[in-house]
């Protein structure tokens, strides 16, 4: 469970983490997220928008064809299914959410060790920003996740994330960043 | 002994009587574990139920084997190839490496295949009453949730094999399997944690010393990939390893101690070269002697039996002193020595023996070796002075009476003159040791055996820390007819558990290898979730997925195996699972415990077995100070008896008034014995039980050695000198860094002391030296 969670929220946190010298307060975007599974040829496609920042934490919500909500603050996380229920995860319970929460939190902070811990990061220059590359060093990730690729258009703003898995399967989430929301 | 028995004769009757003893004990030694440092092999086998004590040796040797690597350091990659060198250089040195990777790998094979089977209980419930629409919520919210956008294991579209994966019990819970290790990261820091297993015994000298070896080649072959790696290591072959180190070191030392100081006494003493020739043999002799006997009997010798057997340095030189006091400073001629001493040695060594003998009724292995071991060491030391004493002390000595030999005399004489202070004195003595008996308390708790270096705990205690591991209170057991209803039973413990204590994680078979009952009930769930395709396909398509996902998702259904998957294929795929399995004849037994909290209540515990049928929480380590406890009252009966029968000899022997006036003072040794341990706070222990066993033989010695001898000059001497050297050997014991050996120590240090000081009191008063 935590390599997913990990793998999710480090590729979102790529741009910040790479651009190290200056790390942005926060992103805020919309997305179309492609999901491709093996031997299954219909593509899943969702759409939704997601957030972070250093005091609201990270909000992950997905708007159609369902709904569906993560959001996480510090070690606490909740969950609003699809079929309306809502349940939070209890931090004892689910430990791989320290370590999405340490991730997040030194990736927010301009922190690039704990990235660099687990994968190798190429970025490329590109016309429109910067091509990044990240390949999992050997380890847990690497027996599921091939290769990640991040285009962002400038330090901290994700345009596209793929990911390619061991399995075949396939995710690409293109993004579209939204206004800043003001602190509540 | 015939007293025509040539010399020759004579030497050669020692020698082959010694030689066969050797020669047995040779045959029937086990070369692997001459000397055993498993302190809990010392204890008695468990009583009542044999699944507890099978358990309970499964629960011990489940870790006693383990040996922990953990590397660390900042750069990944080099880490991790520091923990890969650390990993083979343990390999190479006889390390076993940890299959816990591969197990895992073929374990995943088996749940893959049987996935409709994994359902807990709650799981089965939801989608048994929600059907279609349950199982669509659960692949969509796979679907959105960051937590599901790779799907690992291929067709796990709803996610239920990893919660049931992600369940599983986790060895170290900050840690992920990370192929050959396991691998955390934590504080900006790479943990790699390289698990390796002893192939031979972690307590026999030979199996701990290469656990140690190998973690040092491993330790040092981690640096040379990485020199900017920590590398540290725990496990109970290391411990293993320092306690023997430990105890042979101190045994070596005190023996040497003990040795030279009495060496030097008797150089004071006697002024010859010829006590020493002949009392360095007879120690020899009694301790090949006594450590033969006790290979002869249980095949090796245990650690503490051997650091014992230094004290009876002391013991085997008691009956040669007795021989030297009366031939140099004696009034018989050197062929009439032997007569002389002759009712003073067998009666100290009938009751000598008589006392250890006692000892070997106690049912404790220790004190059965104890018993062994000074029972062949006194008759060895008594048959080599009968043997060879005779016949090698032949000559007149020439040695003048010198301050050394006279003033034992002088004190007995003194303290025999009828004196208000010989009433007084040792009613004084009561008095202020009566205070100490009310402060006295007692200790039975194991870990006093051992004396473990702080920096090797602290470091267990480090590794412990950051692998997250809390050692279990305990182990529950749960007994039944047969695997699947013992499976039962256990499902029902943990369910209490995790209801009333949440916070705890459970740690059973049943975790592995959900019960035939719990897998069918998985499986009729999915049934009814795939009974009508169509309203599969309804509520994927209600929610946006394709129907295609629900046809497929049906095929996969119905592709796979719709039959429970057995132990046989748990135990194939992981041997480590069968050590949760006790066979107990008929009947079987599953251990299982809980982890993750550090104040888990024993009795809570046993409060949660109190509701399963035939489930147990046992506590190993109160069962243990229980069982030192009633050991230490059975031998608390068994020196009483074991009085009795002396008082019974000595009554025979000299009559009931002077039987009475001889048995007062070992009595008054005890009791300030016990008053000075009070007032030092030392606890009162099976070894002080041992320790006052000592003092009232030693006491009953002087007695029997004055009341044979008078107040004369050898006898007063052979006293002060045996009380010196026991002074010098099972005093010395007071500075060992084993607290059951050091208490040992206190003890007769002060009961030996307070018998020397109280042995006049045994001759009647005014009596005049002959």
């Amino acid at each position: 469970m935590s390599l997913r969670v990990l793998t999710s929220i480090v590729c979102l946190c790529i741009a910040t983490a790479v651009s190290a010298e200056a790390p942005p307060a926060g992103f805020a975007a919309s997305f179309v997220q492609t999901r491709t599974v093996p031997n299954f040829d219909t593509p899943i496609i969702s759409r939704g928008n997601m957030r972070y920042d250093k005091m609201q934490g990270f909000h992950w919500e997905i708007t159609a064809p369902y709904h569906y909500l993560f959001e996480m603050n510090g070690k606490q996380a909740h969950e609003e299914l699809p079929d309306g229920t809502k349940r939070d995860l209890d931090p004892d319970q689910t430990p791989w959410l320290a370590a999405v929460e340490h991730i997040f939190i030194s990736a927010l902070s301009g922190d690039r060790a704990e990235l660099l811990a687990y994968f190798s990061v190429v970025s490329t220059p590109a016309a429109d920003g910067t091509h990044l590359t990240l390949t999992p060093k050997p380890g847990a990730i690497a027996s599921a996740i091939s290769r990640i690729e991040v285009e962002e258009s400038a330090p901290g703003q994700p345009r596209h994330l793929q990911i390619f898995e061991t399995s075949g399967g396939h995710m690409d989430i293109r993004f579209s960043p939204l206004a800043a929301k003001p602190p509540s | 002994m015939k007293p025509g028995l040539s010399p020759a004769a004579r030497w050669t009757l020692w020698l082959v009587s010694l030689g066969v003893l050797c020669a047995a004990a040779a045959v029937r030694l086990d070369p692997q574990r001459v000397i055993d440092t498993d302190i809990l092999a010392m204890l008695p086998p468990e009583q009542g139920s044999t699944a507890v004590a099978s358990a309970t040796e499964q629960s011990r040797d489940a870790f006693v084997d383990e040996v922990l690597i953990l590397v660390s350091g900042e750069d990944g990659p080099a880490t991790r190839a520091a923990a890969q060198a650390a990993s083979i250089a343990a390999a190479n040195h006889g390390l076993k490496p940890d299959a816990t990777g591969e197990s895992l790998d073929r374990l995943l094979s088996v749940y893959q295949a049987h996935r409709y089977t994994l359902l807990d209980g709650s799981q089965a419930q939801r989608l048994a009453t929600g059907g279609p629409a349950a199982l669509t919520n659960d692949i969509a919210t796979n679907l959105a949730s960051p937590a599901g956008m790779v799907d690992v294991f291929g067709s796990d579209p709803g996610g239920h094999l990893a919660a049931f994966l992600g369940s599983l019990p986790r060895p170290y819970p900050g840690f992920l399997p990370d192929g050959p290790f396991f691998s955390a990261l934590k504080d900006g820091k790479r943990y790699f944690l390289v698990r390796t297993e002893l192939q031979g015994s972690a307590f026999a000298e030979q199996g701990s010393r290469q656990a140690a070896e190998a973690v040092q080649a491993a330790k040092a072959a981690a640096q040379v990939a990485c020199p900017a790696c920590e590398v540290s290591y725990t496990g109970a072959p290391l411990f293993a390893d320092a306690a023997r180190r430990s105890a042979q070191s101190e045994s070596a030392w005190l023996s040497v101690a003990s040795t030279l100081l009495i060496m030097l006494l008797i150089a004071w003493v006697f002024r010859s070269f010829a006590p020493h020739v002949l009392a360095g043999l007879q120690l020899l002799a009694s301790v090949l002697a006594a450590s033969a006997a006790v290979i002869l009997c249980f095949g090796s010798i245990e650690i503490i039996t051997l650091v014992f057997g230094t004290t009876l340095l002391g013991i085997a030189i008691d009956y040669a002193f007795l021989y030297f006091s009366e031939y140099w400073f004696g009034e018989a001629a050197p062929e009439k020595v032997m007569g002389a001493v002759r009712p003073g040695l067998y009666m100290g060594m009938l009751t000598g023996v008589a006392a250890f003998a006692f000892l070997l009724l106690a049912g404790f292995p220790a004190l059965t070796q104890f018993a062994v071991f000074s029972v062949a060491g006194l008759l060895e030391a008594g048959l080599l002075v009968v043997l060879l004493f005779p016949v090698s002390l032949t000559r007149t000595p020439q040695v003048p009476v010198n301050a050394a030999v006279l003033w034992p005399q002088r004190f007995i004489q003194a303290a025999c003159r009828a004196h208000w202070r010989r009433a007084v004195l040792p009613i004084v003595a009561l008095l202020l040791a009566a205070p100490g008996w009310l402060m006295l308390h007692t200790s039975d708790d194991v870990r006093s055996l051992q004396n473990l270096p702080p920096a090797m705990l602290a470091t267990d205690e480090h590794i412990r820390m950051t692998l997250g591991q809390v050692p279990p209170p305990g182990f529950f057991l749960e007994e039944a007819p047969d695997l699947q209803q013992a499976l039962q039973h256990e499902e029902a413990l943990f369910a209490g558990v995790s209801a009333g204590a949440p916070q705890l994680s459970n740690l059973g078979l049943s975790r592995f290898l959900p019960s035939e009952s719990s897998q069918q009930r998985s499986l009729a769930a999915w049934q009814k979730v795939f009974a009508d395709p169509r309203a599969l396909r309804t509520s994927f398509v209600h929610l946006g997925l394709p129907a295609k996902l629900a046809d497929r998702t049906l095929a996969e259904w119905q592709q796979a195996p719709h039959a429970p998957f057995t132990s046989e294929q748990v135990f194939t795929a992981a041997p480590d699972l069968k050590r949760f399995v006790i066979a107990d004849g008929s009947r079987l037994a599953l251990l299982s415990t809980v982890t993750g909290g550090t104040d888990i209540d024993p009795d809570t515990l046993s409060a949660y077995a109190a509701r399963v049928p035939g489930a147990v929480f046992v506590d190993p380590l109160a069962r243990v100070a229980a069982t030192f406890q009633r050991l230490r009252v059975r031998s608390t009966w068994l020196v009483i008896l074991g009085y009795l029968l002396i008082s019974a000899l000595l009554v025979w022997r000299y009559g009931r008034r002077e039987a009475l006036r001889m048995l007062f003072p070992p009595l008054l040794a005890m009791g300030l014995t016990l008053g000075a341990l009070g007032w030092l706070g030392e606890p009162v222990n099976i070894f002080v039980v041992v320790a006052l066993i000592l003092i009232l033989g030693l006491g009953r010695d002087y007695a029997v050695f004055l009341r044979e001898g008078g107040a004369r000059r050898s006898p007063a001497l052979a006293v002060s000198l045996s009380a010196l050297t026991m002074l010098f050997s099972f005093g010395l014991l007071a500075l060992s860094g084993i607290p059951a050996l050091h208490v040992f120590g206190v003890a007769t240090l002060v009961g030996i002391l307070a018998s020397y000081l109280s042995a006049p009191l045994s001759l009647p008063p005014a009596q005049e030296p002959a």
